[in-house]
């Protein structure tokens, strides 16, 4: 009746989650991950669960799809370096407030689901599947289920942090590899597991190339202002305790609007009011933009330098216009970057959606290109195996040559911090970024030590 | 200095406050006059900014102007069509069906929004005359802060004019007051309805504009605005113009104070601000108690009536079979169907929980509960608690959450209960958003990221199993992890919906449907109204603790938008559509909706599109919802056959309050005579 399946290798509970993840995308018929040693513990009902677990990996998974007899569970599961097709599913938040971001993310990732089925290095296909999280934690985790039970055993997407952050839980739960697009810090931190592999530049690697140049520059009396919720918590903690090293540096207010605030008008006051000579805004999308657009209105730019770790990004100089040129920012992507195959991508994502590319669709991109380098590198698709490859692999991105590092899976993106400038061509042109100082990814990055995840 | 600070603070919160001045305005003739509760209100205060942006840009410096002018004349163009096709049709009935349908019309609305103008935000500025500071006597302030706060007085004034000193507006009043009187003097006032909803869009268009270049153009902007708004109506009172006046600026300014001195508050001093009023009057500052009296008797809700069709114990067996075959899904998962079936139902079943205990305070005691997602959410939040700092019982976190939620009942319930109707709707919206607020600003309860990593084991004391651990079959039919839970999802839903049914059988659940049809008279024959209404509402909130604490058990986690007002909004949808006042109806409607919404969204573009417009066509044609349309074809067909008596068994069986469809289209053909009588 009731029998507890034996674990030869002694892993946890989670590994019978992951089987059993397994055998329903298997029994469905729709699965293409290769993993028919599994398949016959359920098909052989009673017998006393899988004791074949994952023997796989010798052939590169290709241990044949004999064992369902029915269905073709494993796709093209033969032998040699085919590793077939590997079943990823995307979740972009094209609903809810960050739409405009989750349109880019989700071009970006197709972009690199083309450029891997294009390209020759690869032995296998990637047949994404998208769908949208709606910005919100239940139904993106409803989403992934219906993806992984489906077949997926990759995921990639999100935006805000609490969306990742239940998707890292279903990921480490399920067994298949996640690639977030949120950048606060416990999503490789305190809320970290061995299936998380992120692309996106974390706050922290942010704070790296905007903290010191802040203070140097723009000046020591500093005033805090964020969204009150875990991107803008991260922002501030991370930026504070980087500038706290710098001789005369003080804190002069801190002050939080409620997330999806759109008036401003208290805090400008309040901070044009005060000592300070730079005011540095934990906030992102609609929040910045409002922020930023009543800022000019009052003439706060005037008297005081504004930073916002994601100034730069495109969509947030496009709804500013004018408004937006002498501020200041840190620099997560900017598409003229010589760096790596980044002028390719540039053409390819121009070709495509004809506009250039921004971090978002960066983090696309590369998530999907540089997993699946650990997909080719491991020889099968089986996320269990991947996910020990993926680790601490040399991997090709538009940065260069990267690797999510084996401490926390977080990739080495190297930063920079940027100032934006009046935009080139005709009066009504987007504000560009000038970039001012990179930060190598080795050195934005914190050491491992100082992370709160033990992989 | 502290003086100048001061008034600067005062100056931010007056050109926010005017602005909340117009588009609350709009709101409040809107529902003074109609009687309608218009969450679109907000989208077309979005798609005044909207049509500003598209204006503005080939006039160059002088679009702003051009824009100033053109945008209201749109927006108040499209009201007007707005009115004439879709809320025209359900004037006669409760407002609940207009909060409905505006719910429906904002998903549309703010979806052919994003077709047209995209999902990134645009940008849209002042003109040059009026940007950037402006120093008076040493004292500098942006310029087009000054031009808000004067521009919208004006308007202010204008509005207060035309409503007050014009033939117009005399009519306008009128008709608010008695709107047959109107009729019976001759003058058409459905035109003057049209115009009324014209005329708070263009307002509304107004502060689209002035705020778009104030603050940025982005998809969002509408549903930030229209809780606060609403807020700000019921504040004032519904209807009055002052109200909206005082309650906006008042709230403006103190939103304003509140960031810079008590910013703990910011968030929650409206719904406090709010709450309070209420409680001391019922009806809002200047809220006019017999407007809100009339608005209560001009039409019941209308409940769901399957019950023509089929027998007792045709139904009974009807019922036993759906469980039957809901007890047998996960045996096919894998094999012959995705293992997502399984997945969607747990969701569905759970919602449908949810759904049942709304019925149970909104289709029986007729309390519309716009604040439910608390329960739902506190629930949630309560069994991860237990699950984290207790103990890891599953049956402990769902007492715990039962037991929460039915105490968080009792509190808002015996504030709430006492202010009636659209009132009530209000103020459990701001209990249900103070709390969304709250959970926002709290380390234990995970601020904006929730709570993560619970484990439940299903036992007591330590002794128990953990579902993923364990498989349940016999031979080839192996039941695991999400298979198992699944059964104690349905477990608690039937064992709820068995409970619920008993209850409504027993006297209490007669007195509350005497409640609904008639709160006076009930009160007459001597039942204590207000203790039945809380006791029933503190088993509604236990309910809806209940599906919350699966949730969380069944998710392992647990976020803010759990609690947001929108979940509470889809709850009633569900109710609404599967025909509320039947318990079984709102679970029907909850398959319905979960089953379709997710469908949707997963392979639809702009899915809310195509959700907002099915529910504006349902609300418009089926407002029984979905289990009583076979009762209603069955009748449009012996009324299609001509049978003078049939129409009359129909009423007979649906009681005098649940009219049919076919009652209700022999009433339009009848004209307005019919309608006098009502």
């Amino acid at each position: 009746m009731t029998s507890n399946s034996d674990r030869e290798d002694g892993s946890t509970v989670k590994a019978d989650a992951s089987r059993r993840a397994f055998l329903r995308a298997a029994g469905t018929g729709i699965a293409t991950v290769s993993l028919a040693g599994c398949v016959s513990s359920t098909d052989d009902g009673g017998s006393g669960s899988g004791g074949g677990g994952n023997n796989g990996s010798g052939g590169g998974g290709g241990n044949g799809s004999g064992a369902n007899g029915s269905t073709n569970a494993s796709g093209s599961g033969s032998g040699g370096g085919d590793i077939g097709t590997v079943n990823y599913g995307i979740l972009n938040p094209l609903t809810g407030p960050y739409g405009a971001l989750a349109e880019e993310q989700r071009n970006g990732a197709e972009l690199g689901v083309q450029y891997v089925n294009d390209s020759d290095e690869f032995d296998f296909t990637i047949e994404a599947t998208y769908d949208d999280s709606e910005a919100n934690p239940e139904a993106g985790r409803r989403k992934a289920q219906r993806l992984v039970d489906n077949g997926a055993g990759y995921l990639m997407g999100a935006i805000s942090s609490s969306v990742a952050l239940a998707l890292n839980d279903f990921a480490g739960s399920q067994e298949v590899i996640y690639n977030p697009g949120a950048a606060a810090i416990p999503i490789t931190g305190s809320g970290c597991n061995e299936y998380v592999f992120r692309a996106e530049t974390n706050t922290a690697q942010i704070a790296a190339a905007t903290s010191g140049w802040t203070a140097e520059n723009l000046g020591k009396n500093v005033w805090f202002h964020i969204a009150d919720y875990a991107y803008g918590e991260s922002v501030l903690s991370e930026m504070r305790t980087r500038m706290e090293s710098t001789q005369g540096f003080s804190v002069v207010g801190t002050s939080r609007s409620e997330l999806g605030a759109t008036n401003f008008g208290s805090y400008i006051s309040q901070i044009s009011g005060s000592d300070a000579e730079v005011a540095i805004l934990g906030m992102t999308g609609g929040d910045l933009v409002n922020f930023v657009k009543q800022a000019a209105g009052q003439g706060l730019k005037e008297e005081v330098n504004l930073m916002s770790p994601t100034m730069t990004f495109q969509v947030v100089r496009e709804a500013l216009g004018d408004a937006v040129v002498g501020t200041w920012g840190g620099v997560r992507y900017v598409s003229t970057l010589e760096t790596g195959d980044n002028q390719a991508f540039v053409e390819a994502y121009r070709n495509a959606y004809d506009q250039a590319p921004d971090a978002f669709a960066r983090n696309g991109y590369d998530s999907i290109r540089m997993t699946a380098q650990g997909i080719q590198e491991a020889g099968t698709a089986d996320p269990v195996e991947v996910k020990d490859v993926l680790a601490g692999l040399e991997a090709e991105s538009v940065f260069g040559s990267n690797r999510f590092r084996d401490c926390d899976h977080q990739a080495l993106n190297p930063t920079w911090m940027g100032e934006i400038v009046p935009g080139s061509g005709g009066s009504n042109a987007t504000p560009g970024v000038e970039l001012l100082e990179e930060v190598p990814g080795e050195e934005a990055i914190p050491p491992c030590s100082e992370v709160d995840c033990e992989l | 200095m502290a003086g100048a600070a001061l008034a600067e603070q005062l100056l931010n919160g007056l050109t926010i406050g005017v602005v909340y001045v117009l588009i609350a305005a709009g709101l409040s003739i809107i529902f003074g006059v109609m009687d309608v509760i218009n969450f679109v209100h907000g989208e077309l205060f979005a798609l005044g900014a909207y049509f500003a942006f598209a204006l503005a840009a080939p006039f160059g410096g002088a679009g702003f102007w051009v824009a100033l002018v053109v945008s209201p004349l749109l927006v108040g163009a499209i009201g007007m069509a707005i009115e004439r096709l879709t809320i025209r049709p359900l004037y006669d009935r409760n407002p609940l069906y207009h909060i409905l349908l505006t719910f429906g019309l904002v998903l549309v609305v703010a979806d052919l929004v994003t077709i047209v103008w995209g999902r990134q935000g645009l940008p849209f500025s002042p003109p040059p005359a009026l940007s950037g500071p402006i120093s008076i006597f040493g004292f500098t302030y942006a310029t087009y802060n000054y031009f808000i706060v004067g521009s919208g007085a004006l308007l202010a004034l204008l509005a207060w004019y035309v409503l007050t000193r014009t033939r117009f507006g005399l009519i306008v009043r009128a008709g608010a007051q008695d709107r047959e009187m109107v009729r019976d003097l001759g003058i058409d006032i459905d035109r003057y309805y049209t115009l009324v909803f014209g005329f708070g869009a263009a307002l509304a268009g107004i502060a689209g504009v002035v705020l778009g270049a104030y603050q940025g153009i982005d998809p969002s902007m509408g549903s930030s605005v229209i809780i606060p708004a609403f807020v700000i109506v019921v504040l004032g009172g519904l209807g009055s113009f002052r109200g909206a006046v005082v309650g906006g600026l008042g709230v403006g300014i103190l939103q304003s104070l509140t960031r810079v001195y008590v910013p703990f508050f910011e968030g929650l001093v409206i719904y406090l601000l709010m709450i309070a009023v209420l409680l001391v009057r019922p009806t809002g500052l200047f809220g006019d108690p017999e407007w809100n009296a009339d608005a209560e008797t001009d039409a019941g809700l209308l409940v769901g009536r399957a019950g023509g069709l089929l027998d007792a114990r045709t139904r009974y067996r009807l019922g036993a079979a759906c469980v039957a075959l809901l007890a047998l899904v996960p045996l096919g998962a894998g094999r012959l169907y995705s293992p997502f079936v399984v997945t969607l139902l747990t969701d569905v079943l759970i919602w449908a929980l949810f759904a049942l205990s709304l019925d149970f305070v909104m289709g029986y005691a007729g309390l519309v509960s716009l604040g439910h997602a608390m329960f739902y959410g506190i629930g949630a939040y309560a069994a991860v608690l237990s699950l984290l700092h207790v103990d890891g019982s599953a049956p402990l976190a769902l007492v715990v959450a039962v037991a929460v939620a039915a105490a968080l009942a009792w509190v808002v319930g015996y504030l709430s209960i006492r202010v009636s109707g659209v009132y009530f709707a209000m103020i459990t919206l701001a209990f249900a958003q103070l709390l969304y607020n709250l959970v926002f600003k709290f380390d234990f309860t995970g601020g904006s990221d929730g709570l993560f990593g619970v484990d439940p084991y299903y036992g007591l004391g330590g002794v128990g199993v953990r579902l993923q651990e364990i498989q349940v079959g016999l031979g080839a039919v192996q039941i695991t992890g999400d298979g198992l839970f699944y059964y104690v999802v349905l477990a608690c839903v039937v064992g709820g919906y068995l409970l619920a049914r008993r209850v409504m059988g027993a006297p209490f659940g007669s007195v509350l449907r005497a409640i609904r049809e008639s709160e006076t008279r009930t009160s007459f024959i001597g039942y204590d109204v207000t203790t039945y209404k809380r006791r029933a509402f503190v088993a509604s909130g236990a309910l809806a603790g209940l599906s919350g604490g699966l949730f969380a058990l069944g998710e392992g986690f647990v976020a803010p938008s759990l609690l947001y007002w929108l979940r509470s909004g889809e709850v009633i949808v569900m109710t609404v559509l599967g025909g509320m006042g039947t318990l079984y109806g709102p679970m029907v409607g909850a398959g319905v909706y979960v089953t379709f919404a997710d469908l949707v969204s997963s392979d639809v573009a702009y899915w809310r599109l195509v959700l907002g417009s099915v529910f504006v066509l349902f609300v418009v044609f089926v407002p029984r919802g979905l289990v009583s349309l076979p009762a209603t074809l069955v009748s449009t067909l012996d009324r299609g056959r001509g049978g003078p008596g049939s129409a009359t068994d129909a009423r007979a069986d649906g009681g005098s309050l649940a009219r049919t469809e076919g009652d209700e289209d022999e009433e339009k053909e009848s004209g307005s005579a019919s309608e006098a009588t009502r």
